[in-house]
């Protein structure tokens, strides 16, 4: 008990007194502000034309040295205060493992190095992107498209790929804008985000829309991203870190994604984000079909059940029932 | 881009379309043989009692359900996810800020549950385009995720051939009249019917109805309705039947009404019994005066014309009622073997019976025979006896039920061609729990006699109670029609969800939130219990023709050459 008492004492320390640096432990290359100031945030017409993506994974079928996963990634138009279009993506199927994920990445056609290491968030991550970039050439000027998630995409993805797409987003009069659910910028120890909505309602009240701007990218690591954090909505439980194309203005991109988060079951988060949250699940009941028909491919194929059993029981589930 | 969703195999609809001119009120999706939950939009106006028709496309079945609850439902899985809604609207609301917060795309976030209880399946007719005749009871499901379709004329045409010739009313689904007849069997008045409702929810308005279906019934029928308000005597009079099909009798001096007058000879121990609540000893002075009275002892006390004969039934309460004293009486005549405080307790209540108008020592003056005959003739015949108290009620009650069952079960027992062309008869009585209780004696008591063998005699009981939890449950049991109005207690919709002969068990909320009018009509005839709003007798007898004339009858002399 003593360890436990004094884990949490340290832990104390980290969230009320870990320091004032800012930091971002993922290492994304990002410029922090030397002074972060908080400004009321003003509610504008919601754009004309908004997209929004999200990626869903699942482990299907485990055997330790190759997994199976589901990815896909689900795309919502939303116009006039309704989804007018929504596209739950095509549910791809990935062996990773025993050098099998080298065959899904390149039936992806993504521009990954092909002797990059090659995992399940890297397939997913550019499953997600590549419908972020069919969402930028569908869009119609002036719209705004959502990406769940910060703008960086998988690290194994060439920064001037983004560059790219950031560039033909501007030329279209698109701008890009990605929401982070949990962020990991900190100051100190503590959590940037709530270190944030503290000081806002000190200074600015309980109720109000407010944002700062937190940092930028370095020029070194590609294309230029201002990240920023916002309430959008005034009985918004939570402020969420966005990020926008260093070209933007932050207002008024805030403002109008205000617009777009009023929604009553969760005030301050957008929308047509929840909507592409919903699609892209891949919930219980899909691992299962998922896996019958796996299943019915190794018995087609000539597999024994035992051979089946003894690859994909979960042992360690097993041995802890038993 | 795919679209919201659309089980394959399943018909091209979606709730909200249309299907074969009918809108799809719901997508069935789970439960099982008995019980069914579909999904509907989150507007659809769905009431409990509603019922609905879940059309199978791979077997041609029509599965008719009823709705039994309503509940919400949502997209979201997260727990709480509706309560916090609720109040951040409701924040908005304090704030007077309403609408601050929207619930985007409402209609497809959430949506409403039904559940219901599926009473049965129309069979697929016997060729295309023939009509659907059969129904079946539930034994199979329907295929999941069919439509739900609000109900065909059609569908019910079936119910319409089951509906009996005592209409009551209109079939109702829900808080929609339907455009079909439902009633009972009048024979299954033999067999015992009760109306169980709250004050106001139109239990006297169905009694009524029902007399105004005997008066119609050409004879078929025969009902003894004991009045204790005086409610029936004015609104049965106004039927344009009446003149030929109703007889009234009166306690008090009232117009186009006959005299209520029963003879003390008419009335036997049993009734008192029946009608007063009696101690051991109390019921042993009346015996011990009944054989005081018969055996000659107590002859000189009472008037010639009821002498205390056997078979002379109460006349001796006559003789015993002019006591004075009671205390010489018990002495001598008694020989002190009866406590003197019992022997006033009797003494009282002999004076009060003898004093009543509408008892007679005399036994010519019966009544009894007269009614017995306007039933035989198939007549509604009303007794009023408003100005009685609530045991002389009973008493009357229980002589003239007597006499019926007695009539009844002698031609049934001694001359079964003429019990054949007797009408069923039923006798309905307010206030039943006073009869039908458990604890009262059912040695004496004609009315439970009447639950448990009537129905062999053709001989039935109209029991109409507020309070049904007070019957008894055997007695109760015996009863083959229900009409259930609306029931705020939930012990009375309990004691009748076990007795009724159709299953009621999920309607308790049904029950609970019937209006005025609005009730469950269950009886055997039907395959399930049908919900009905009620005739307004008003209407009903604005909208009933005058009975046929009479055929003209020959002239005497043509009469003779056709002889």
């Amino acid at each position: 008990m003593t360890a436990i008492t004094d884990t949490a004492t340290r832990l104390a320390r980290l969230l009320t007194a870990g320091g004032d640096a800012l930091r971002d432990p993922t290492g994304s290359g990002l410029v922090f502000e030397p002074l972060i100031d908080l400004g009321p945030l003003e509610r504008q017409a919601p754009p004309p034309d908004v997209w929004a993506v999200d990626g869903g994974q699942a482990l299907v079928a485990d055997a330790r040295t190759v997994q199976l996963y589901v990815t896909r990634a689900a795309t919502v138009r939303w116009r006039d205060g309704a989804v007018v279009s929504e596209d739950e993506g095509e549910l791809r199927a990935h062996l990773v493992g025993a050098g099998e994920e080298r065959r899904s990445l390149a039936a992806l056609g993504s521009p990954v190095a092909p002797d990059a290491a090659v995992d399940v968030n890297l397939l997913r991550d550019w499953g997600e992107w590549a419908a972020v970039a069919a969402a930028v050439d569908a869009a119609e000027p002036e719209a705004l498209v959502l990406v769940d998630g910060d703008l960086q995409p998988d690290w194994r993805i060439p920064s001037q790929w983004l560059a790219d797409l950031l560039a033909r987003a501007a030329e279209r009069r698109v701008t890009l804008a990605g929401v982070t659910k949990h962020s990991s910028l900190a100051l100190g120890g503590a959590p940037l985000l709530g270190v944030l909505e503290r000081r806002a309602e000190r200074e600015l009240g309980p109720r109000t829309r407010w944002w700062a701007k937190v940092a930028t990218t370095r020029p070194d690591v590609g294309a230029g991203l201002v990240v920023v954090v916002a309430r959008l909505d005034p009985d918004a439980p939570f402020a969420f870190r966005v990020d926008l194309p260093a070209g933007a203005d932050p207002a008024a991109v805030l403002g109008s994604l205000a617009a777009l988060s009023d929604d009553a079951a969760f005030p301050g988060y957008p929308y047509p984000l929840t909507v592409a949250d919903r699609l892209a699940a891949c919930p219980g009941w899909l691992r299962q079909d998922i896996w019958d028909q796996v299943e019915a491919g190794l018995a087609g194929a000539g597999v024994p059940a035992d051979v089946r059993d003894r690859a994909f029981t979960d042992r360690h589930r097993l041995m802890e029932r038993s | 881009m795919t679209g919201l969703g659309q089980a394959e195999g399943m018909e091209a609809t979606n709730p909200g379309e249309r299907t074969g001119g009918r809108v799809v009120r719901g997508r069935l999706f789970g439960r099982n043989v008995l019980d069914g939950v579909f999904r509907a939009a989150p507007d659809e106006d769905l009431f409990l009692g509603e019922l609905l028709v879940a059309v199978d496309a791979a077997t041609d079945r029509r599965y008719l359900f009823r709705v039994v609850d309503v509940t919400y439902g949502s997209e979201h899985r997260e727990p709480g996810w509706a309560e916090r809604i609720a109040g951040t609207l409701l924040a908005d609301d304090e704030r007077g800020e309403a609408g601050l917060h929207p619930l985007h795309e409402q209609a497809r976030r959430t949506y409403r549950v039904a559940a219901c209880r599926c009473l049965g399946y129309l069979a697929p007719p016997e060729r295309p385009g023939a009509p659907r005749t059969v129904f079946r009871k539930p034994k199979s499901l329907p295929t999941q995720f069919s439509a739900v379709v609000a109900p065909e004329a059609e569908d019910f045409e079936f119910l319409a051939r089951q509906m009996g010739d005592l209409p009551v009313g209109q079939l109702r689904s829900g808080e929609t009249v339907v455009d079909l007849r439902v009633g009972i069997p009048g024979a299954s008045l033999a067999t015992h019917v009760g109306i169980f409702a709250t004050t106001g929810m139109g239990k006297s308005n169905l009694m009524q109805v029902l007399a105004a279906g005997a008066m119609r019934a050409n004879g078929r029928y025969g009902l003894l309705v004991i009045d204790p308000h005086g409610e029936y005597r004015t609104a049965l009079g106004r039927h344009p039947w009446a003149g030929e099909a109703l007889r009234v009798y009166a306690n008090r001096a009232l117009p186009a009404t006959s005299s209520l007058r029963i003879s003390l000879a008419e009335l036997s121990v049993d009734d008192l019994r029946t009608a007063y609540e009696w101690s051991r000893p109390q019921e042993e002075a009346l015996y011990e005066l009944e054989r005081h009275y018969s055996t000659g002892s107590g002859a000189a006390g009472v008037s010639t014309s009821s002498g205390g004969e056997a078979g002379q039934g109460l006349a001796w309460l006559a003789a015993f009622a002019a006591i004075d004293d009671l205390a010489g009486f018990r002495d001598v005549e008694l020989s002190a073997r009866v406590a003197l405080s019992t022997l006033q307790v009797v003494h009282r209540r002999a004076r009060r019976i003898t004093t009543l108008r509408c008892i007679s020592p005399d036994p010519a003056v019966s009544v009894g025979g007269r009614i017995i005959s306007d039933l035989l003739a198939g007549k509604v015949v009303l007794v009023d006896v408003s100005g009685l108290g609530s045991t002389e009620e009973v008493l009357v009650g229980s002589f003239l039920t007597r006499r019926v069952l007695d009539e009844w079960q002698a031609a049934y027992l001694d001359d079964p061609e003429r019990h054949r062309r007797m009408p069923v008869v039923a006798i309905a009585l307010e206030e039943a729990q006073r009869v039908l209780s458990g604890n009262k004696d059912r040695e004496s008591n004609v009315f439970p006699r009447l639950a448990r063998e009537g129905r062999k005699f053709n001989v039935g009981l109209c029991a109409i109670t507020q309070q049904p939890r007070l019957l008894d449950d055997e007695l109760l049991s015996q009863f083959n029609t229900f009409f259930i109005l609306g029931l705020a207690d939930d012990k009375d919709r309990n004691i009748l969800r076990s007795s009724s002969k159709q299953d009621i068990s999920a309607q308790s909320a049904e029950i609970q939130t019937l209006m005025p009018g609005e009730c469950l009509i269950a009886n055997l005839a039907a395959p399930f219990a049908v919900p009905a709003l009620i005739d307004r007798y008003d209407h009903l007898i604005r909208d009933t023709p005058p009975p046929p004339a009479p055929r003209p009858t020959a002239a005497a002399n043509v009469s003779a050459l056709v002889d």
